[in-house]
């Protein structure tokens, strides 16, 4: 597999502010990468780096084997599409769509040709005399991935398209930009602060904080295999609770943090006496009868009917799942058990995922 | 006092504020229609007994009006173009760009906007003869006063330039335009509304000009409506009603325009603040 799109120790500084430290980035051909992190993580600088509207301050871009660095935007052939659309107001659909033909002077036939099939991939063909202002955000939505999709470039990027969407069009859209990368082959790379976008659209999910990569992978090893304390917090919904807690003497268990001091047990043998963070998804806590488990006192619910978000009073809160609805109330004492194999655990100090002593 | 009361008093207070205002235009109309002893009847005539039509046709052969007018236009629109090209480039910059030094320029650039011209014209005067800028009087006053009037447009063209969002900019230059081209495609297009409004205020601001043009064109054939106007007036000046209408014959037509394109103006000058 070739990449199409490698960046090599790439930085990026406003003034004295490092926006982007040391990314180091392969994307293959074809594939749908997710760039995922909380506001002001570098993400979206990443991405418009990518297309040359940032200029790096140091490292190599290479896009389909060139180096990109120096172009300008119109050079690196690469579609964007912005979070707000970014449609011209001036210009009606058609013209939207046919832009950047029309930039390069492509014959009429051609241009109107490809615009009809464009138009009908993304179930617009109706709409091609219409002004941006007179479309609803889905359809606006839809154009401004159509500007992307004529373009047959060599990468789409996409700058958080789908947060000014409502909920359930947001749901339809991620699906629908799924299967249009999947109909193209195209290599993609997508903005979003939304984990469950990155995690459900994308083959590989890079997890940015604070200009740096954390974490990059499949979307699942991300979820199984946490690197650090950041990742394992921030990809999975409910998101994970972490405990303060010790290696016991054999290390193969953690004595929490918590008032009388639970033994848990652990899959492996970990360094004894270490201060770690364990980190317990909500889903794999599973209530127990009342001799077992953590003892713990039910603080909130929040039921959906398919499922059923449960805190318990602790410092810090701990929270966990159960399917369908539930009798539990606040006030109600609870006991949880917790299955060995999907308990993480955490360098106190360095955050980092500590892998198990053979 | 109810809610309705007050705003029916303040409805009045605006309306006597408003034909106090108009009330010299109003005079200056009813004056050129009148007869000359009607224009010295105490009490005065709101009305012309008699409207003096004429009035019109002898002012505007007796005062070559047709060539004074036709200065005015010269300059008005040679200021026009020259500020809108030189002053969209600017304002552009002004809005596209946030830093410390675009602040200083800003400041600089309203700061000309508060010289009076009658103080400029000193060395204005002074340095354009020094160069020999003189003897091309009209491209004299065309160039003072599009100094003076580009503060203004600059200011109000870069609100416009604001509110065009920088997105779609980067789109087009994604989409495969140059700098260059994005502006001139796409970020122009939007502020045209703006740009056009701006402009149209600056030729009205310049048709009307007086100070430059009094003390930098001497020929009268190349003189504008304004000093026309103004040699007309001696200090035994009797003929008001042939000065009023020279005035009518002036002012109407910007006014006419005003008028006009009113809702554009209003609608121009605001889009930059509301969105």
């Amino acid at each position: 597999m070739t990449a199409q799109i490698e960046l090599k120790n790439v930085e990026k500084y406003y003034g004295a502010y490092h926006a982007l430290k040391n990314i180091d980035l392969s994307i293959a051909k074809g594939q749908f990468v997710a760039l995922v992190g909380p506001s002001g993580c570098g993400k979206s600088t990443l991405l418009r780096s990518l297309a040359g509207l940032e200029t790096i301050t140091s490292g190599a871009i290479h896009i389909a084997g060139e180096r990109v660095n120096d172009l300008p935007p119109r050079k690196r052939d690469v579609a964007m599409v912005f979070q707000s659309y970014a449609l011209y107001p001036h210009m009606n659909v058609m013209d939207n769509l046919t832009y950047s033909m029309r930039l390069k002077r492509k014959p009429r036939a051609e241009i109107e040709a490809a615009a009809k099939e464009v138009a009908e991939t993304i179930g617009l063909s109706h709409l091609l005399d219409r002004f941006p202002r007179e479309l609803s955000g889905g359809q606006r939505q839809r154009v401004a991935m159509g500007r992307a999709i004529i373009r047959n470039p060599k990468a789409f990027l996409f700058d958080e398209p789908l947060s000014n969407l409502d909920a359930s069009l947001r749901v339809h859209m991620r699906k629908e930009v799924r299967a249009l990368h999947n109909r193209l082959g195209a290599t993609s790379v997508y903005v979003t602060h939304d984990q469950i976008e990155a995690m459900t659209m994308a083959d590989h999910v890079v997890v940015m904080r604070d200009g740096i990569i954390e974490q990059q992978g499949a979307p699942l090893d991300l979820y199984a295999h946490p690197a650090n304390q950041f990742v394992a917090g921030f990809i999975g919904s409910p998101a994970m609770n972490f405990v303060d807690a010790r290696i016991s003497e054999s290390g193969e268990a953690a004595r929490l943090n918590l008032p009388g001091e639970p033994l848990i047990p652990l899959n492996g043998s970990y360094p004894p006496g270490r201060s770690v963070i364990v980190g317990l998804r909500p889903e794999h806590l599973s209530v127990v009868g009342p001799d077992a488990g953590l003892a713990l006192k039910v603080s909130m619910v929040e039921s959906v009917g398919s499922a059923s978000y449960i805190s318990c009073s602790a410092t810090p809160e701990l929270s966990f799942v159960v399917e369908g609805t539930t009798r539990l109330r606040s006030g109600d004492s609870v006991h949880l058990a917790i299955d060995p194999d999907h308990v993480h655990v955490f360098d106190a100090k360095t955050r980092l995922a500590i892998g198990v002593v053979n | 006092m109810s809610i309705a009361w007050t705003n029916r008093m303040l409805l009045l207070v605006a309306l006597g504020l408003a034909a106090l205002y108009l009330f010299p235009l109003y005079w200056m109309y009813v004056t050129s229609l009148k007869t000359g002893s009607e224009i010295f009847a105490t009490p005065p005539g709101m009305f012309p007994a008699s409207p003096q039509w004429s009035n019109f046709v002898y002012v505007w052969e007796t005062r070559n009006m047709g060539r004074f007018l036709w200065n005015s236009t010269i300059i008005a629109s040679g200021t026009m173009a020259l500020t809108a090209i030189l002053g969209t480039g600017c304002a552009y910059v002004l809005a596209r760009y946030r830093n410390g030094w675009i602040d200083l320029a800003l400041f600089l650039v309203l700061m000309l906007q508060v010289l009076p011209a009658s103080l400029m014209i000193t060395p204005i005067f002074v340095g354009f003869s020094q160069i020999g800028l003189l003897n091309y009087p009209q491209l004299a006053v065309i160039l003072a006063v599009t100094a003076k009037a580009m503060p203004f447009f600059v200011v109000l063209v870069r609100a416009t330039f604001m509110s065009v969002p920088g997105e779609l900019e980067e789109a087009a230059l994604v989409d495969g335009n140059s700098r260059i081209g994005a502006f001139w495609f796409i970020v122009l297009p939007l502020a045209r509304n703006g740009i056009l409004v701006s402009a149209i205020l600056i030729f009205m601001q310049a048709f009307g000009e007086f100070v430059y043009s009094k003390s930098m064109i001497q020929a009268s054939e190349l003189q504008p409506a304004s000093v026309g106007l103004n040699t007309f007036m001696g200090p035994n000046t009797t003929e008001w009603g042939n000065i009023m209408a020279y005035a009518t014959i002036y002012v109407t037509p910007i006014l006419a325009a005003f008028v006009l394109l009113q809702r554009r103006i209003v609608s121009g000058l605001t889009s930059g603040a509301l969105k």
